[in-house]
């Protein structure tokens, strides 16, 4: 393949694709009709009709992720997501994958940092069902005691065979030591020892805290009548009744000073992946069009200048690209690549050196206009399918993010100067306050890396959890 | 997480379900043209976005190469982007990301696929480039070295830095004994390090000429102004003949074939795999059946029992990669921490010798009919999607229309039909099975002595 999109790449992509969302009229780009709906019960309900293919696709949001996980116990909003479907008040498990796999439905429930997505999707021809299915996971979980195990169980499995690929682990490492007091910094999933101290009773209890439909948003999209789709959701969920939740709140991140380096050896690796950045901005932060502009020329396309120096110039790695992990508060920005042991430093020196040329030289006029071109043409096909869209208002909805996002993108990407280029540089890309994260054979790579910074930290991959290192008891 | 190479893309297609073509493929029709030159262009319009998708398959991968140059075909992919005479090296990519395009490609055992996805008004500039390659591709020196270290790098990530990579590459280089399925299509560290220029020319000059080739296009475009560029830009190309066939059948395999991986690691692995018959046998969809029963989401027969009810597995996953030539039907498991690789195969096998003793139920086999209908939407709800299936049926099963057949083929497998195919393709002299097994530096290190 000439290009991968690995798993940062993608978190990347879909952080900053999401942050910009829409649907396509000829010329300009405007999101589909839909409708806004707050239910007796406090419930946010969002309605979009797309016709075409006979798919619907729900998106719901509970507005608490792993930022709400209670110190000590990482992984417990995941696990929480994950019971949802293993055992309903009137379905075992099994009998819920029987029943949503005979339509050919999907369901998946996750924890990101600021909240916890549940989305389904269905033919339009199994609509009862399907909503019935959703409105059980949701509303009606009991949390078995042989199930809780069970998962925490693979959990823990989980982590343990991702930490055979350096690429699926690095950045749990990377928002770790950099936030290392901070939710965002904690591992969405868990680690060995915190997996340890989640019991049924402490899911039970973040489901009855976060889990109420005031607390929700719930986002429906695809081939259906709008009208009747609300008086079916009505039906489905108004039984849910309302309840006070006090909202989740999240301190602010403080950037990292000074430049400090942890560096995970895995024995057998052949290559050095390494992140290097410091925090980044918020979802809504107001340079977020100029910073997805700067960002996608910086390392976030393939002609970037991160690519062209370490990938097409020098055939150091396979890609090199640069991210904002964007949240409700500022979250990690992180130059991320890898390249064989023997060329760490190289390629180290020379992303160091293109951030440094970013600082000096900023972007041309003629990259600009072409990075402007750029997301105007890639964007029509991230807002094609009802999935998108569904989750594209959800989010929207929770960040407090209105339709212009999308309506407005091509004007606001025509409005941004070279000034403001300029100073979204200053503000929100990284200058000499660095924390670097390798993962890599440390016996061959040790000592060249010593230079990048005064405070070095180490510790093994086969240790459990990330960083900091967990307490064992 | 088995084939890499494959996963973006060809997971689906390899799977390729459709059924009574609603919406989506049938409500756009799609209309064809053989130029001179004698490359095959397919069009279907679409105006719901004003964007382009647009595939070229060339019919040349991994199976066309040789001992001494594997990976050939990949590394020819990377330089396809790398210069020809109009757009010089770097050029391709910076001309289409400032009109808005973007571009990838994949190659596999079988074939190589150019993508490029771009806004209507890039059409033009997308059809000067991809003729300039086709006619004019150039070799830097400078440029094939640098690629070589990208090469390497992505073999290094999708190997040596998975587990599955390195278990699945050894799997097929133990199935195949004489059939070139048998190489990486990434290719060997040490081929990789060793192709020249003359190799890629020599390959260039197999595997693309234009009548080795299929183009698809689907968007907001309309098949005259596609046929008028096509006209235009590549009909012109003269065409030379087509790589030569690949004679070698693999000889039945006469029992069963086991090796072990030893390799620091957290968890063991386990692939097990089974001889397929090639994509366009009548019994692909009787085994896709037969695989989501099996295998397909939370309620199949293995999960449950692997992963649910006895709880000996992480996850247990299917794949069945076939081509112009018979292939797997590739099945890994985690093993969970603790259990031996040995009992997860045991139950495999129970489960494997049941399906083939007893019939599926009733209600088994049209969850795996709405299951692959279910997924058949998913593939055609956007103009990638749609491209990459039409193609994938042109180039498979020689003709596109075959997709609208592929309908009728599901829904007439019968419960008989994979009890049969269960007996005929999972025995165990078919079988090999390969086993990762972790082992710590120090146990590693006193092996070697």
């Amino acid at each position: 393949m000439k290009t991968q999109r690995n798993t940062l790449r993608l978190l990347a992509l879909t952080l900053l694709t999401l942050l910009l969302s829409a649907t396509v009229s000829a010329q300009t780009l405007k999101l589909p009709p839909h409708e806004k709906v707050v239910l007796k019960n406090g419930l946010t309900l969002l309605l979009m009709e797309k016709h075409g293919v006979p798919i619907i696709s729900i998106s719901a949001i509970v507005k608490a992720g792993a930022a709400a996980d209670p110190a000590g116990q990482e992984g417990l909003a995941s696990i929480t997501a994950g019971l949802l479907r293993k055992g309903t008040r009137n379905r075992t498990a099994q009998q819920f994958s029987t029943d949503l796999d005979y339509i050919g439905a999907t369901f998946s429930a996750g924890a990101q940092d600021d909240y916890t997505a549940v989305n389904a999707e269905f033919l339009a021809k199994d609509l009862a069902r399907g909503l019935e299915l959703f409105s059980d996971a949701l509303l009606h979980p009991i949390f078995p005691k042989d199930e809780t195990d069970k998962l925490l169980a693979q959990s823990l499995d989980e982590i343990k065979t991702a930490k055979d690929s350096p690429g699926s682990v690095i950045f749990e490492y990377y928002k770790g030591y950099l936030l290392p007091n901070h939710p965002y910094g904690r591992p969405e999933g868990g680690t060995e020892i915190s997996l340890k101290k989640i019991q049924r009773e402490s899911v039970l209890k973040f489901y009855e805290t976060h889990y109420a439909p005031g607390n929700m948003i719930l986002a429906v999209a695809g081939d259906f009548n709008a009208g009747e789709m609300r008086k079916k959701i009505e039906q489905d969920l108004a039984v849910w009744s309302a309840r006070q939740v006090s909202p989740s709140t999240i301190p602010a991140p403080e950037p990292a000073k000074g430049r400090r380096l942890l560096l995970v050896n895995k024995v057998d690796a052949t290559q050095t992946y390494f992140a290097i950045g410091n925090l980044g901005t918020a979802v809504t932060d107001p340079d977020r069009v100029t910073t997805r502009v700067v960002n996608l020329l910086f390392g976030g396309q393939f002609t970037s200048m991160l690519n062209e120096a370490l990938r097409v110039e020098s055939g150091l790695t396979y890609g090199a690209e640069s991210f904002f992990d964007a949240h409700k508060m500022p979250g990690p920005f992180a130059i991320f690549s890898y390249t064989r042991n023997e060329t760490t430093t190289k390629a180290i020196d020379l992303a160091l050196q293109v951030l440094d040329k970013l600082h000096k030289e900023g972007v041309s006029t003629e990259k600009l206009a072409s990075a402007k071109t750029y997301i105007k043409g890639q964007f029509p096909p991230e807002i094609e399918t009802s999935t998108q869209l569904a989750s594209l208002i959800a989010r929207n909805e929770f960040y407090g993010l209105t339709d212009d996002e999308v309506n407005q993108l091509e004007a606001k990407l025509d409005a941004v100067t070279p000034e403001m280029v300029r100073q979204a540089i200053q503000k929100h890309f990284p200058g000499d306050d660095l924390v670097f994260v390798l993962v890599g054979k440390a016996s061959e790579i040790s000592p060249a890396v010593k230079k990048y910074a005064p405070k070095q930290d180490s510790l093994d991959i086969t240790e459990p959890g990330f960083w900091p290192p967990p307490a064992k008891n | 997480m088995n084939k890499i190479w494959f996963r973006t893309i060809l997971l689906l297609l390899f799977s390729a379900p459709c059924f009574s073509l609603p919406a989506g493929a049938q409500q756009y029709p799609v209309a064809t043209r053989t130029l001179k030159n004698g490359m095959k262009i397919l069009v279907q319009s679409d105006h719901s976005i004003p964007n382009v998708a647009l595939y070229v398959f060339y019919r040349i991968g991994s199976r066309n190469e040789r001992p001494g140059t594997t990976g050939l075909s990949h590394f020819f992919e990377h330089m396809m982007f790398n210069g020809a005479k109009k757009y010089g090296p770097g050029d391709l990519d910076k001309v289409m990301e400032a009109n808005g395009g973007a571009n990838n490609a994949y190659t596999n055992r079988d074939v190589t696929v150019y993508q490029d996805w771009f806004p209507r008004s890039a059409l033009n500039l997308i059809f000067d480039i991809e003729a300039d390659r086709i006619r004019d591709l150039n070799f830097d020196p400078k440029k094939i070295e640098s690629e070589r270290g990208v090469v390497a790098s992505e073999r290094r990530s999708r190997v040596d830095a998975e587990n599955t990579g390195i278990l699945n590459e050894q799997l097929w280089a133990t199935a195949f004994l004489a059939h070139p399925y048998q190489w990486p299509v990434v290719g060997w560290m040490s081929d990789i390090e060793h192709w020249t220029i003359d190799d890629l020319k020599n390959h260039f000059a197999m595997g693309y000429s234009p009548s080795n080739a299929t183009m698809v296009i689907v968007g907001d475009v309309s098949p005259e102004e596609v046929f008028a560029l096509c006209e235009k830009y590549i009909a012109s190309i003269p065409s030379h003949a087509p790589p030569p066939p690949v004679t070698t059948i693999e000889p039945e395999q006469m029992g069963e074939r086991r090796i072990v991986v030893r390799k620091p690691a957290e968890l063991p692995l386990l692939d097990v795999a089974y001889h397929v018959p090639k994509r366009s046998s009548p019994d692909f969809y009787t085994l896709n059946i037969l695989r989501t029963v099996l295998f397909q989401g939370e309620s199949s027969r293995l999960y449950s029992r692997l992963v649910d009810k006895d709880q000996i597995a992480f996850s247990v996953e299917d794949n069945m990669i076939s081509g112009f030539d018979p292939g797997l039907e590739e099945i890994s498991i985690q093993p969970k921490q603790g259990v031996d690789p040995q009992i997860c195969e045991k139950e495999l096998y129970e489960e494997l010798q049941r399906v083939a003793r007893e019939l599926i139920t009733d209600t088994e086999l049209q969850k795996a009919k709405n299951i692959r209908l279910s997924e058949f939407y998913q593939q055609i709800r956007t103009i990638n999607g749609r491209a990459n299936t039409i193609g994938t049926y042109e180039v498979f099963f020689g003709d596109y229309t075959k997709l609208f057949d592929a309908a009728n083929n599901y829904s007439a497998v019968t419960r008989e039909d994979v009890q049969r195919v269960a007996k005929m393709y999972l025995s165990p002299n078919n079988r090999t099975v390969a086993t990762l097994i972790p082992e710590t530096p120090e146990n590693q290190e006193k092996a070697k002595q």
